[in-house]
């Protein structure tokens, strides 16, 4: 099924966007777990529109090609038709992340765990982007609150 | 503003620093009585020898001058701005008469055959469309031949003609709105010499300067006509600079009539048309030309002095009118079609004989021009029918783009204007103005405006600032900062709710008088709105029903630095003032800024800056910066949910119920109304799922208008919500929050079946433990809100 197809590629979408931060100075004490490739993909939900995929298919590709903004583009297309989609946002703050744009990373990120229903995955996920907005902002402290917040979903 | 901007003054401003030196250094040598050696050695071959090499330094000096800006206006292309493209998918919202007025006003022709893009056919539902190619930022849209079908207000499906395929997602090019000049304040509409009704330059040079054709930018014997006639009329009557020379004269307006100033403009006119052949020189003169004076702005240009006399392109001008703007040139003050529309009559008709004689029409048609009226229609003066938007377009542009990029020409600006938003706006507005204005014999003096945001990505889909939304004056949307009344009270009540330990929905408060000690001593003493007090009340209650004394109690518990710094969080920009009226408001925002402090709301606790431009791309199609959706958490999405579970309680139980006839059934949004002393400021501000709009309504003086929030903005708010397909409050989802139903008058714990009992949101733990009288055994919490939410 063609749209069965679609979900299978936009489980790809920003794969390449997982990265591990530098480590800044004086900052060794505490390691951040990183949202790295081995992490688990979020998927959208099977109830995600032809048209939300669609352009997630394109934002992946544009991502792929180094076009960042393109892919942003797309995926605000795709919240302007679902804007309640918990999945979207925390793609959103991926890609903020790749971009190093961290309060925006960590913003989206928040929006997406206030609109999700019970997906812990997902929900964890959120905490490390957070996690990592914090921890390369420099908040050490805040990075850790968030990091076991993750860790506690998933238990 | 003078009629000139300073832009222009520059040049000016170095020529008479110029003016002044260049001819004492001629003339003071011959006056001074050097020594008699000296004398001898500076003769007149010195003196010759040294004026001419000044002279051409000064011609080579004009030269650069009137190039630079001849050049300067050329090509100065408008920046073109457009609205939202429309997005068709299988589940978009859309009636297919919504699409039908979509299409037409994009442009597109009604066809039997759909054979070429910009054409569509309708049968009932289904639609076949060719739409047009556009290249958008981020990729090219092709032309492209599809069906669309409708059903139930939703697109159903797109399909591909040509291989039956099914379309996931279409973009139609977007609507123009409008042309601006993005880096000063002037708008023109620009005209090509061959887009012109002939009869406009034909006309120009029979009245203004037959021997334009002939001339090399001055014409000494038009000049010694004219001193002759002058001469003989005693007066000036006749002018006899060249369209070359009044060009030049435009460039540096000034009133100042000189010698030297007529010399420099002679020298500049005839260097014009050595460079530039007569019909740019030509077209220059009809884009630049000086017709008229609105408030600040300077009416240049035969494109926007037609719409703004006539409001009507250039093109679709008949011969009367075209000769009344001819007749302008000569001085748009002294023939002002409003305070003089005699002389400019007369000046008119005189136009269409000198037209007649040296024929450039027939004698007849001037005859049958000259029995016609004015008829001025006083349009917008701009290339846009949307100038409240364009002008927040304008400053956003302003704020966010460096002047290098704004002053390339030709940028395509991609805005989220959404034209069935804007279209819904102006409706009510201009609908309701007249209706109330009449009921309350205001005598036309009632004005409003309308901001309307996307409540997710806080985009600007619709900005009306005036009841008659095509007129460029006062922008009260963006301009108009008046006392916003109970509108700030959500913000009290969530500084309280943030406090979950202390207050929730069902806490009692006070409602008895309180009074007060102001600034310089006076005794301030609010009254409810009802003059009466209410004793005990829950909380919720104070909130839904707008009780002021019980306000002014729980925030002077709160404390005012609690207060402003809650509205700081929902975005408010301005200093908020320590005084205990800033409670119930007394304290001025905007139209918009008020709906940026919502949108904060509307969006669950997340500031989302006000954005009105997507992309901005060069003539080049290259792109701009981009000012991605920025989101930033700044009140926590639970104690949001728990007060807008209250704001959605007044749209149905308090100051704003009336709305439950207003609005379709299943549409729950949530509110607030607003008014100000002696009913001086009418507000509404709510959202629904979707939409976030905010309607202020009021005097420009300032004067009462008998209007609350609820009987005046409120139906405003009303009508544009009817009129646009929104979706309802979406259901909260955190785990934080649940929802209970509780007794209206005591707070206390009640049941969905039970007489007064509506259901309102608490913090996990915080909800009032007693029950109330009626409550029965089981416990059934939220469930039927969770399903009217989730519907």
């Amino acid at each position: 099924m063609m749209h069965r197809k679609l979900v299978g590629i936009t489980l790809l979408l920003l794969a390449g966007c997982s990265v591990s931060p530098p480590q800044p100075e004086g900052q060794q004490g505490f390691e951040v777990e990183p949202v790295a490739a081995d992490q688990p993909q979020i998927r959208p939900s099977p109830q995600t529109s032809k048209a939300a995929l669609a352009l997630l298919a394109k934002a992946r590709q544009a991502a792929n090609e180094g076009r960042l903004s393109v892919a942003e583009a797309q995926l605000e297309r795709a919240l302007r038709i679902e804007p309640q989609n918990a999945v979207l946002w925390h793609y959103m703050a991926k890609l903020r992340l790749h971009q190093g744009q961290l309060s925006q990373a960590a913003g989206l990120a928040a929006k997406s765990n206030s609109l999700d229903q019970g997906n812990q995955e997902l929900q964890a996920n959120n905490w490390r982007i957070i996690a990592q907005a914090r921890y390369q902002k420099g908040d050490k402290s805040g990075a850790e609150a968030a990091q076991r917040h993750a860790e506690q979903l998933l238990e | 503003m003078p009629k000139k901007s300073s832009r222009r003054r520059k040049p000016v401003a170095s020529h008479k620093s110029r003016r002044k030196a260049a001819p004492s250094k001629r003339k003071r040598p011959a006056r001074r009585k050097p020594l008699t050696g000296w004398r001898r050695f500076v003769n007149w071959r010195t003196i010759l020898l040294g004026g001419f090499v000044l002279t051409v330094a000064w011609v080579i000096y004009l030269d650069v001058v009137i190039r630079v800006q001849f050049e300067g206006k050329r090509w100065a292309l408008p920046a073109q701005v457009f609205g939202r493209p429309l997005e068709l998918y299988a589940g978009a919202t859309l009636s297919s008469q919504s699409f039908r007025e979509e299409l037409e006003q994009l442009g597109y022709r009604y066809a039997y055959r759909v054979s070429e893009p910009g054409t569509f056919s309708q049968s009932g539902g289904e639609f076949r469309l060719y739409s047009r190619a556009f290249h958008f930022w981020d990729g090219d849209a092709p032309a492209r031949l599809m069906d669309v079908q409708f059903d139930d207000g939703m697109v159903q499906t797109v399909q591909d003609v040509k291989d039956g395929s099914e379309l996931d997602i279409v973009r139609l090019e977007p609507l123009r709105v409008g042309g601006i000049y993005p880096s000063h304040r002037e708008d023109r509409v620009l005209v090509k010499l061959e887009d012109v009704p002939p009869l406009l330059p034909k006309g120009l040079v029979a009245v203004e300067d037959r021997d334009f054709y002939l001339h090399h930018g001055v014409a000494p014997r038009a000049i010694a006509r004219a001193m002759m006639a002058n001469l003989k009329a005693g007066a000036t009557v006749q002018g006899g600079s060249t369209m070359t020379q009044q060009l030049v004269k435009n460039f540096f307006l000034s009133n100042k009539r000189s010698l030297w100033r007529k010399g420099n403009e002679a020298i500049m006119a005839v260097l014009l048309e050595w460079h530039y052949d007569k019909d740019e020189i030509l077209q220059a003169y009809l884009n630049e030309i000086y017709l008229g004076q609105e408030k600040s702005r300077a009416i240049h240009g035969f494109g926007l002095a037609s719409h703004y006399y006539f409001d009507r392109p250039l093109q679709k001008l008949t011969l009367p009118q075209i000769a009344t703007l001819i007749a302008l040139v000569r001085g748009p003050s002294y023939y002002d079609p409003l305070r003089h529309p005699e002389r400019l009559r007369k000046r008119r008709n005189l136009i269409l004989d000198i037209m007649a004689e040296q024929a450039v029409i027939t004698r007849d048609e001037a005859n049958q021009a000259k029995t016609s009226g004015l008829g001025i229609a006083r349009g917008r003066a701009g290339d846009t029918h949307y100038p409240a938007f364009m002008e927040l377009v304008r400053r956003q542009l302003q704020r966010d783009y460096r002047k290098e990029d704004l002053t390339s020409e030709g940028l395509r600006i991609f805005t989220t204007f959404d034209p069935r938003v804007q279209q819904a706006s102006e409706q009510a507005l201009r609908r309701r103005t007249q209706l109330l204005d009449m009921q309350r014999g205001l005598q036309g003096q009632l004005q409003g405006a309308v901001v309307v945001t996307d409540t997710t990505s806080g985009e600007v889909l619709a900005v009306v600032g005036d009841r008659q939304p095509r007129y460029a004056g006062f922008n009260r949307a963006l301009d108009a900062q008046r006392q916003i009344g109970s509108l700030i009270k959500p913000a009290v009540y969530l500084t309280a709710l943030e406090q979950s330990d202390k207050y929730t929905l069902a806490t009692s408060l006070n409602d008895s008088p309180i009074s007060m000690k102001g600034p310089e001593g006076t005794i301030w003493s609010p009254k409810n709105y009802d003059d009466k007090s209410h004793g005990t009340v829950p909380l919720y209650s104070a909130l839904v029903h707008s009780y002021n004394q019980a306000t002014v109690r729980l925030g002077m518990d709160l404390g005012f630095e609690r207060i402003a710094d809650t509205l700081q969080r929902l975005g408010a920009e301005r200093e908020i003032p320590p005084y205990p009226s800033m409670l119930l408001g007394a304290i001025g925002f905007t139209p918009y800024e008020v709906t940026g402090l919502y949108q904060t709301l509307a969006s669950g606790g997340f500031h989302t800056p006000l954005r009105v431009i997507r992309e901005v791309m060069t003539v080049d199609g290259e792109h701009l910066r981009r000012f991605p959706l920025e989101v930033e958490q700044t009140v926590d999405p639970a104690h949001v949910a728990v007060l807008v579970s209250a704001l959605h309680e007044v749209t149905k139980t308090g100051t704003a119920r009336s709305l439950q006839h207003h609005l379709p059934v299943g549409l729950t949004v949530a509110g607030k109304t607003g008014t100000t002393n002696d009913q001086r400021d009418s507000w509404f501000a709510g959202f629904s799922g979707e939409h976030l709009a905010v309607v202020w309504l009021g005097r420009d003086d300032n004067q009462p208008t008998g209007l609350t929030g609820s009987s005046g903005a409120l139906t405003v708010w009303a009508d544009i919500m009817g009129h646009i397909p929104t979706r309802p409050l979406p259901a909260p989802v955190t785990d934080k929050v649940a929802y209970y139903w509780i007794d209206q008058s005591s707070g206390l714990l009640s049941e969905a079946k039970c007489e007064g009992a509506i259901n309102l949101a608490f913090i996990e733990g915080t909800a009032p433990q007693e029950h109330s009288a009626c409550r029965e055994s089981q416990t059934d919490s939220g469930s039927w809100f969770k399903n009217l939410f989730n519907r």
